[in-house]
């Protein structure tokens, strides 16, 4: 206890010494309202009149910008009046991050949290509770949302953030293949898994590679779907099952197992990253990849520069037994905009979000002026490049809740930026929308705690043992064993409370 | 000396084997250099070794346009400068008194610093404790808490104790006061372990990104090793995934590349300057006579 004392003396008269040498700090809570008061000049007239608009501190998750000097941030201050400074949470350790900041109060007036960011700080009561102030001073909130979104952020019946959902159903990946291998080698596109063998089997004979690979973030998806494992949670007559319990998991895990001990599917893939796996597929070292279409054009521009007369192919989603095809979406709420308890704020902080979400500011604010920034022609936004990437690049970043009715509408004026992305992005939808579109029943539900609290765990528990099926280093027919062990996990608890919320919505 | 076939062939393979294993370190180097001056296309296939293929320098020129760049560039600068000022000069005043035999208790004194060498307060209260200290956010956060590195000052105190005594003797009978003799006397005779110290000093402050992690969320004091690693995770997939429009918006590899390679250069750059004194400096003071 003395010696750490007397350690704390020395550092105290260090710091003091080092502060009189001309480093002196002055205490964060006076450097904001300093720079408010250089720049009150320049705030516009607010609509609203009367009064001097407070100057308001928002978290936000990270983004490779500067918040404060983006023109986002001025057309935010010029919509509302309010002035805003923006600080973000570290790229990494995001969370931790977080934890510290909100154990030592420090102040902010609105925070954009991660899913499981917010339940953390909404149970452990650093939130405040919005039903009242959005009543009194939120109406264009109660517009812009749907009635539904609003069960994801209660909790105990209590509204503790504003949902933020995004862009609206979209899917994001689909498998794509070398066209021009497929045509050279007379293949047609494979339908449903077994086929989809027979095609990876003849184009590794006959080129000598790896067809399929992928990263550990692909495992679901396209091929999964074909055996019945859609999304994370799956209703079966009424009951809730975790697709770790479906029995078709095992068969899916069976047909993996086979493409990868023949060779077909890379062995690398649980340590591919999604650069990794682009540059198999641009380089000719895999012929079949699971594409995200938002990294579809400079995969594509690889591609063709190495090899002139190659083309993508774009596979239809894969079929069932029953020859169906299946999608999984997952509808659940990205962000959630939160007021900390610790807020000398709050009703400013309700002002601002629902002045955000006022109709014309909001679509303002997403996709600029018609004519300066986008356009709209055949029912469609079109972004006005560069003005578009110049002013709204982060716009989303900046977001507290969106125009659900409208959003994905503008939304889509994002993707239309490059022809190439616009062009996957649609065909991806519009082979989506010849399948049978399956919603994840738990992301529309509100914060279960024995849910949210083991996700992240059971999670990851269940990957990497699914990889280790995978690659054969675990044998399939103990897959029960396991599954006992992820249940007394928390899986099992998981699932009974899941079942509860859901059959209480019956 | 003769040298039999033996001990002759072991020194060829010696020499040829480190020579190989010196090699490997710069081989990182030249591949980052290649990525940054090819196009984006062939970064991306991986078809860039040693070599730059479809040689552009559009990527420097975007890089060295890029505000958050120079921000951080300048940050990392002033860190590196103050910080080592600061650092230096607080080290040595510690390190002066304790190497000298007249100081009562000193070995207590020291004790107490090579306990504070070991162990720490934790990161949750050196949190509060830099809260209640007003410099969350602030630049001095990033050097106040590093000014004195017990390590560095063990190797300056070192190197003072090897000092003859008789110079600081006559220098008393001249009449010096202990600051005239620290400036005029020790100091001037102990400038390769300041230079050394100095270096070391210059290269955390550069290198260290954790500090900022921590303490900084402000954009414009985020300094250069900051912005790098999290330019580099936020075009990780861990990042992306679920955030499409993120995904949208990711940084090229080959501006990665260049970034890297830039946020390096500098500190590189002082290495052949402080040199000569940085070995010599290290082993003086710890070579016991």
């Amino acid at each position: 206890m003395r010696k750490r004392s007397v350690f704390a003396m020395i550092a105290a008269s260090t710091l003091t010494l080092a502060a009189c040498s001309g480093n002196n700090a002055p205490p964060p809570s006076s450097s904001p309202s300093a720079s408010a008061s250089s720049e009150a000049t320049a705030t516009p007239s607010s609509d609203t009149g009367g009064g001097e608009k407070p100057e308001m501190t928002m978290l936000m998750q990270y983004g490779l910008f500067d918040p404060n000097a983006d023109p986002v941030s001025k057309a935010i201050e010029e919509a509302t009046g309010y002035k805003t400074k923006y600080e973000m949470l570290p790229a990494e350790n995001a969370d931790e991050k977080l934890n510290l900041m909100v154990a030592n109060k420090q102040n902010f007036d609105i925070m954009k949290l991660g899913s499981a960011q917010f339940y953390k700080l909404a149970t452990a009561g650093a939130l405040e509770p919005l039903d009242e102030l959005i009543e009194q001073h939120g109406p264009n909130i109660k517009a812009a949302l749907k009635e539904d979104s609003w069960k994801s952020a209660t909790i105990d019946g209590k509204i503790y953030a504003i949902p933020e959902t995004g862009s609206g159903i979209s899917v994001g990946e689909e498998l794509v293949v070398r066209q021009d291998w497929m045509d050279e080698l007379g293949l047609q596109h494979p339908t449903n898994p077994d086929e989809l063998y027979e095609v990876l089997k003849a184009i590794k004979e006959a080129k000598g590679i790896v067809p399929l690979t992928g990263t550990k973030d692909s495992i679901y998806g396209d091929i999964a779907t074909a055996f019945g494992v859609i999304n994370e949670w799956t209703d079966i007559d009424g009951t809730l099952v975790h697709k770790a319990e479906l029995p078709q998991m095992k068969d899916f895990l069976t047909y993996m197992n086979k493409l990868y001990s023949e060779g077909l599917l890379d062995s690398e893939m649980p340590i591919n990253t999604s650069a990794k796996a682009i540059e198999k597929f641009a380089s000719g070292n895999a012929a079949m990849y699971k594409l995200a279409w938002w990294s579809a054009s400079s995969a594509e521009a690889a591609l063709v520069k190495n090899f002139p007369e190659a083309k993508i192919g774009i596979i239809p989603y894969l079929k069932n037994k029953d020859g169906q095809a299946s999608v999984g979406v997952n509808l659940a709420t990205t962000w959630f905009i939160a007021v900390p308890k610790v807020s000398k704020l709050k009703e400013d902080a309700i002002k601002l979000i629902d002045a955000k979400l006022e109709k014309e500011t909001f679509k303002k604010l997403a996709i600029g002026e018609e004519g300066v920034h986008h356009e709209f022609k055949e029912e469609k936004y079109y972004p006005i490049l560069p003005k578009f990437n110049d002013d709204l690049t982060n716009a989303s970043v900046y977001m507290t809740g969106v125009d659900e009715h409208n959003y994905p509408t503008y939304w889509q004026a994002r993707v239309r930026k490059d022809p190439v992305l616009q062009s996957y992005y649609e065909a991806f939808q519009a082979n989506a929308a010849n399948t049978n579109i399956v919603v994840d029943p738990m992301s529309v539900a509100p914060p279960i705690d024995a849910v949210s609290k083991n996700k992240q765990k059971l999670t990851k528990l269940l990957d990497d043992q699914v990889l280790m099926y995978i690659a054969g280093s675990e044998n399939i027919a103990d897959y029960d064993t396991f599954l006992a062990r992820w249940m007394s996990e928390g899986g099992a608890d998981a699932i009974k409370e899941a079942n509860e919320w859901y059959k209480s919505t019956k | 000396m003769k040298q039999t076939v033996s001990e002759k062939l072991f020194n060829v393979f010696n020499c040829t084997f480190f020579v190989l294993l010196g090699l490997t370190t710069l081989l990182p180097f030249i591949n980052l250099i290649a990525k940054s001056f090819s196009s984006e296309s062939a970064v991306i296939s991986g078809k860039v070794n040693l070599l730059p293929i479809g040689f552009q320098t559009g990527t420097y020129l975007y890089v060295l346009q890029n505000d958050m760049f120079l921000n951080a560039l300048k940050t990392s600068v002033i860190l590196a400068i103050v910080g080592t000022a600061v650092g230096l000069f607080v080290t040595t005043l510690t390190a002066y008194p304790l190497s000298r035999i007249q100081l009562r208790g000193r070995k207590w004194i020291l004790l107490l610093f090579i306990f504070t060498m070991l162990f720490s307060g934790g990161l949750i209260p050196t949190y509060l404790l830099m809260q209640a200290l007003g410099l969350i956010n602030e630049l001095p956060v990033l050097f106040l808490p590093a000014a004195i590195n017990v390590f560095n000052m063990l190797i300056i105190k070192n190197y003072f104790e090897e000092l003859p005594d008789g110079l600081e003797e006559s220098a008393k009978l001249d009449g010096a006061s202990n600051v005239r003799i620290l400036f005029s006397i020790v100091l001037p005779l102990s400038l390769p372990v300041l230079a050394t110290i100095a270096l070391f000093f210059a290269v955390a402050f550069w290198n260290d990104y954790f500090t900022a992690m921590i303490y900084i969320t402000d954009q414009e004091l985020k300094p250069l090793q900051l912005f790098l690693k999290e330019l580099l995770v936020a075009s990780s997939g861990e990042f992306l995934k679920d955030n499409v429009d993120a995904a949208l918006n990711t940084t090229p590899q080959s501006i990665q590349a260049a970034s890297i390679l830039l946020a390096t250069l500098p500190i590189l750059f002082v290495y052949p300057f402080l040199q000569k004194y940085f070995v010599k400096g290290v082993l003086v003071g710890s070579v016991k006579g």
